[in-house]
């Protein structure tokens, strides 16, 4: 019998990403996963998301070790692939910039000496796509992030937490997911 | 806290379990220092978490007594005597069924009966106990019964003894018995298979065959009628001919199976399947899902499969037939990803050669050319993760079996629309 259940992709524009800063483990055992919980209460173990490398480079010293940039319409998203992605990392090494690229990955973080919070993507894969597909993804993400936001209200364990530690002001969340929707009305 | 964790142990290792007793403490100490969880509370929690991990039931731990018994002090009784979980209890029975079993911590499972009634009983692959042979009477000797779902079964554990015995019990006749008479077991709808154990015949069409690396199981897939479809399992042991997919049968004196709370029916040495010339429809289990490809998992792309049995091969062997000279196929197993559910899906070659634009030639010349099979699965996923599908299919376990997929690649515009009017009002 397998326990095992695979962790979904989250849907997370990069400005919520950005404004994430509350990690935690599900259970107290070293495999526990762990978790980036967002401001309207999204629990990201592995997230995707569709966008536009803007910039890249290979940051590391003794092996390669690249970093991209990735934006969508409400901000851009770090990521980083190392040895330890090695497939993510050749996708960086080979691709041009500007791409529309599509990523799984885990969500990371790094706190700096005065504390403040960076999130981060460790991509598992990613891919080349088409604008069709990153106009979808915008939609989609769109589409969970205003269910997130709907349900603020209620009393999940998840959202208590995030509006507890975030204090997170409704209107600023769904004034980004009209932004990004009406951005696509506007491209065509 | 010693002396909770020492009880613990004990308890576990009337179960044939033996758990280090550092694992307890420190599991224990954990909830209760450092989480300042009440012992009785710890106690309950460590206990729920071992028995998961061994894979055993909450009665035979909560109900079992507290000290091993010996035979003298537990009860003989009859079958019909069994209305507990818990309890330890001696039993004459003959083996009536042995099921092959696909579980690798299960070494023998079946049905035993006396001249009251039948029983399942399981035996752990943990426990040394000697196997039992279908048609022979045994002296059952500390066996633990067991309640599931309302009903009985007995576990055979590590103070288990298992006798033969010269004297031939006399069976109760039931279905169960009848099967092994010759008598079929009736004629039941698909959708009315709900008790495990149960013996019954179905009339039903193969609506699918899946890929298996048991080599104990012959054939694995899906049967239907116009109530509903239903996993079925043909065990090697059985060695019943090969059903086809599409094909109708009447299946007689199979088993009915409950394995977390869904049912299958294995065909066994007592089964026959006769093909009929009808049509059977099956009722539609169909399931749409929408979402990202987010992986093509290990074992997509360019296979090999037996010949014989049509297994995937592994390393070039296949489990039942070892070394053999492999037929190519392509095939993706794929998670398709919607933000809320992770859904694992699997592709047929027509489907995969669709959606893929890699033929199967392609693939094969492909994999000729590198000198490696997995560049197949590297152009698949290349081409394929990161975009948006749409599949139907049957929902089986874990799984989409796709009947079709479409990919995604322009945006409903009227969907649009109504997502920001949404997005609008708040
Ligand atoms: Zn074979």
């Amino acid at each position: 019998m397998s326990g095992y259940v695979r962790e979904v992709s989250r849907r997370v524009f990069a400005q919520e990403f950005r404004e994430s800063n509350l990690t935690f483990k599900d259970g107290d055992d070293q495999y526990s996963p762990q978790y980036l919980l967002t401001p309207t209460g999204a629990k990201v173990n592995r997230l995707f998301i569709v966008g536009t490398l803007i910039e890249k480079e290979d940051i590391g010293t003794d092996s390669e070790y690249w970093r991209g940039r990735v934006s969508d319409p409400t901000g851009s998203f770090m990521i980083y692939a190392g040895q330890y992605q090695p497939e993510a990392a050749q996708a960086l090494a080979e691709c041009e910039t500007p791409a529309f690229v599509a990523i799984v990955g885990k969500p990371s973080t790094y706190t700096n000496a005065e504390g403040t919070v960076f999130t981060s993507v460790r991509p598992e894969s990613i891919s080349i796509v088409d604008v069709a597909t990153r106009d979808l993804w915008v939609a989609d993400a769109a589409r969970r992030t205003l269910e997130r936001v709907k349900d603020l209200d209620n009393m999940d364990s998840n959202v208590v937490k995030a509006k507890e530690h975030y204090n997170t002001d409704k209107d600023h969340y769904s004034s980004m997911i009209r932004e990004a929707l009406r951005s696509l009305k506007e491209d065509l | 806290m010693d002396k909770t964790a020492e009880s613990i142990k004990s308890k576990f290792l009337e179960l044939g379990v033996d758990i280090p007793l550092e694992d307890i403490v420190e599991r224990l100490d954990k909830l209760v220092t450092k989480f300042k969880v009440p012992l009785d509370e710890a106690r309950r929690s460590v206990i729920t978490y071992f028995l998961k991990e061994n894979n055993l039931d909450r009665n035979a731990f909560f109900g079992g007594q507290s000290t091993t018994p010996d035979s003298r002090s537990t009860p003989d009784v009859k079958l019909n005597g069994i209305d507990e979980g818990g309890k330890w209890v001696n039993i004459k029975a003959k083996v009536l069924q042995l099921w092959d079993s696909s579980h690798e911590s299960v070494s023998q499972v079946g049905i035993i009966g006396d001249e009251t009634a039948t029983i399942k009983f399981i035996k752990w692959s943990r426990d040394t106990i000697p196997d039992v042979e279908e048609g022979k009477s045994y002296y059952f000797k500390n066996v633990v019964s067991n309640e599931w779902n309302g009903r009985f079964e007995i576990t055979l554990n590590k103070n288990t003894v298992v006798e033969e015995i010269d004297e031939d019990i006399e069976v109760i006749s039931s279905p169960m018995a009848g099967a092994g008479d010759g008598q079929p077991a009736p004629i039941v709808n698909v959708a009315d298979i709900a008790e495990d154990g149960k013996w019954v015949s179905i009339r039903a069409k193969v609506s699918q065959l899946w890929d298996n690396s048991h080599e104990s199981i012959s054939q694995v897939g899906l049967v239907g009628d116009s109530t509903g479809t239903i996993k079925f399992i043909k065990w090697t042991s059985a060695e019943l001919p090969d059903l086809t997919e599409g094909s109708s049968y009447l299946f007689n004196n199979v088993v009915a199976q409950e394995w977390n709370e869904k049912f299958s029916v294995t065909l066994n040495k007592n089964s026959s399947i006769e093909e009929l010339d009808e049509d059977i429809e099956v009722a539609s289990s169909s399931i749409i899902f929408a979402g990202a490809m987010v992986d093509v998992q290990s074992g997509s792309g360019l296979i090999k499969r037996c010949p014989e049995c049509k297994r995937a091969l592994t390393k070039g062997a296949c489990m039942e037939h070892g070394k053999v000279d492999g037929t190519y196929d392509l095939r993706i197993k794929a998670v398709l990803d919607d933000g809320n559910t992770a859904q694992e899906s699997i592709l047929k070659r027509e489907l995969a050669e669709q959606i893929s634009g890699i033929t199967l030639d392609d693939a094969i010349s492909m994999a000729a050319d590198a000198l490696d099979q997995g560049v197949v699965l590297d152009q698949m996923r290349l081409k394929l993760l990161g975009k948006y599908f749409t599949v139907t299919g049957s929902k089986v376990d874990r799984y989409i079996l796709v009947d079709s997929i479409e990919p995604q690649d322009e945006m409903d515009m009227e969907m649009l629309d109504e997502l920001i009017a949404d997005a609008e009002m708040i």
